[in-house]
């Protein structure tokens, strides 16, 4: 509960850049055409970076309880002050590698992102509560923990120094990665930033549609029909009829099934397919 | 031949669309609301040379003097160990340790003298530390009965994750399971040895060393706790134990399960070498320090065997300052990911000075 929702907001209204933006620059969804984030090296990537976070996780929380006590003398490296120092920790870093992630920010994932961490403080001391322990006794042992470690500065360090240590690799490899090689996303997203939006698409008549050829750009994982769309095959021979070449109105949220013009897709092989 | 139809918009939104005999059939595009077409007001941060750098270089000038204050506070902390296992044939302790044995009446005593450099100044905390001892074994953290402890000895029935140190001879243990079966029975005096001769008895506070919580809350006598002896009526000690929990002390606030003693040891430790509050020396007042440099005996009263595990049992003795005792991994830790920190800043600086113009100049081609 404390990790799944802000995943879920992030998931459902994440975008890179708004739909006019993608109209501009169909570029946009070549990463997907080519298969970039589902690559095994993608995986691998993910796989290295959960390594390493929960080794730091685990080890940082050990060194730093490794023979302390509370600052009025008593214990502190108990199995179940540990155990909290380390699920704190983890909420935190999975909650701010989150907001590294989010790209768009609506108030909807700023809820789930506060107020997951907000539940799970509310939770973690009502399930420690003395309340909770004297009617289930034997199911939540835990009482007292959080009042007890929670308060104890070292604690919040240990929990500060693991949250960057985790977090902070990953903005320095994603601040190389836009410096050094940027990619289409990041290039539209500077724009977005500096240039004013496209003027919106002019109303279209009603449709009449040529032809029914579905367009599989948006979502295709694997080869669609670009290769036959940008070998120009069918733009040449026919007499160009007057038929209505505007885009879409703004209303429609489907992308119509019109051949559009585009702007000049050169061909560049991309060897990273 | 084209298909006759053609959208109307209703005041909602929902397009409906006729179809060829008539019959309005609702279209299955979504609504065009701003929620469901993803046009929500949104904030859309980038990472860009701004925020990133100056957050590299803030972020390691404010680690690296929290470092620094943590390492000086450690440092500052006074702490002496002392291992009196008796593994070493010249320790004093050797002979108490190889003549274990389980039904002994008479409990062996060794003596153990030692120096402190340097003088221990407001309370000095005294720990017993423990090493290759592994509380966090699962069966073995599981092996306790909360309510029991909690002063509900009911239908005398421990829990079933006390077995098997359940029932001795057909009568529950009270307390029952393997976390206070081995509960540590060691008694540990300190005598200063005065410079004219005489040994000092270092008065040594047994109370106020267990959690408030744990003591008031979690762990609590049956009945209303006056009369122990008729309460545990009907219930017999570990088989480890030489003295019934009712009297572990005489104090009747710190007898039966509220024995701040056995509250310690009951909070299962994390990892295989740890320490546990023993005792508090408290501190006389301003002008005199509490424990003075010189020599002092160490006299142990040796009941807890841990040769047979390759363990180790040692004496600390401590003061504390604000971030707990001597644990200087948080303030190197700290200084290293401070200078690491703006170190990777400077770094990250020179790339942006050297290719950062690669998002703008570029054209957006494939």
């Amino acid at each position: 509960m404390y990790t799944a929702l802000p995943i879920l907001a992030l998931s459902l209204f994440d975008q890179d850049v708004n739909d006019r933006w993608s109209f501009q620059y169909p570029q946009l969804y070549s990463p997907g055409q080519l298969n970039l984030y589902f690559s095994k090296k993608a995986f691998v990537r993910c796989m290295l970076h959960s390594a390493y976070s929960s080794l730091i996780l685990f080890f940082i929380p050990w060194a730093a309880m490794h023979d302390t006590v509370r600052d009025d003398g008593k214990d502190i490296a108990d199995y179940q002050s540990f155990a909290l120092l380390a699920q704190t920790s983890l909420l935190v870093v999975v909650n701010t590698q989150l907001c590294l992630d989010t790209y768009y920010w609506t108030a909807v994932n700023q809820f789930f992102v506060w107020g997951s961490l907000a539940a799970y403080f509310a939770i973690t001391f009502t399930m420690y509560s003395n309340g909770m322990f004297l009617i289930f006794t034997s199911s939540f042992p835990f009482m007292g923990t959080a009042r007890n470690s929670l308060n104890q500065p070292n604690v919040w360090l240990t929990i500060f120094l693991s949250t960057l240590l985790c977090i902070l690799p990953v903005v320095a490899i994603r601040f190389i990665l836009l410096q050094i090689r940027p990619t289409i996303n990041d290039k539209v997203r500077h724009k977005v930033r500096k240039e004013a939006l496209p003027a919106p698409t002019p109303h279209r008549k009603p449709a009449r549609r040529i032809s029914t050829r579905k367009s599989g750009y948006a979502f295709s994982h694997s080869e669609g029909f670009g290769e036959l769309v940008t070998s120009r095959r069918f733009l040449l021979k026919r007499p160009l009829k007057s038929r209505p070449v505007l885009f879409a109105t703004t209303e429609s949220p489907l992308a119509q099934n019109q051949p559009q013009h585009y702007r000049t897709i050169t061909e560049e092989q991309d060897p990273s397919v | 031949m084209m298909a006759s139809s053609y959208s109307a918009k209703d005041e909602d939104g929902h397009i409906t669309v006729t179809g060829p005999g008539g019959a309005a059939l609702r279209s299955k595009k979504p609504e065009n609301t701003a929620f469901k077409q993803q046009r929500l007001p949104a904030w859309q941060p980038i990472l860009t040379a701004g925020t990133v750098l100056p957050a590299f270089f803030i972020i390691g000038l404010i680690f690296i003097p929290i470092g620094i204050g943590l390492f000086v506070t450690s440092n500052n902390i006074r702490e002496f160990e002392i291992d009196y296992t008796g593994v070493d044939e010249s320790s004093p302790c050797f002979n108490c340790s190889q003549n274990f044995s389980w039904n002994s009446t008479q409990p062996c005593t060794c003596s153990i003298p030692f120096s402190l450099e340097q003088s221990y100044e407001n309370n000095v905390f005294m720990y017993y530390g423990l090493s290759n001892f592994y509380q966090n074994h699962r069966r073995y953290v599981k092996s306790r009965d909360d309510s029991q402890l909690n002063g509900h000895l009911g239908s005398l029935k421990p829990s079933k994750e006390c077995e098997p140190y359940a029932k001795h001879e057909n009568k529950p243990i009270a307390p029952c399971g393997a976390i206070a079966n081995s509960m540590f029975n060691d008694t540990l005096e300190l005598f200063y040895n005065d410079p004219n001769g005489t040994k000092i008895l270092i008065p040594l506070r047994a109370t106020g060393i267990a959690w408030w919580t744990d003591k008031h809350v979690k762990f609590g006598n049956p009945g209303d706790g006056l009369n122990l002896t008729a309460e545990f009526q009907g219930t017999t000690k570990p088989v480890n134990w030489r003295k019934p929990v009712y009297e572990l002390d005489s104090d009747p606030l710190n007898n039966g399960f509220i024995n701040e003693d056995f509250i310690v040891w009951m909070r299962t430790a994390a990892l295989p070498t740890f320490r546990k509050l023993y005792r508090i020396i408290s501190r006389k007042d301003n002008m005199v320090p509490t424990l003075l440099r010189g020599n002092y005996t160490l006299e142990v009263v040796y009941n807890y065997p841990v040769r047979s595990f390759e363990g180790r049992k040692r004496m600390i003795l401590s003061t504390i300052s604000w971030m707990g005792g001597k644990n200087p991994f948080l303030g190197i830790a700290y200084i290293t990911v401070g200078s690491v920190c703006f170190f990777l800043g400077v770094v990250l600086l020179l790339i942006h000075h050297k290719y950062g113009n690669r998002n703008n100049s570029a054209d957006i081609s494939n």
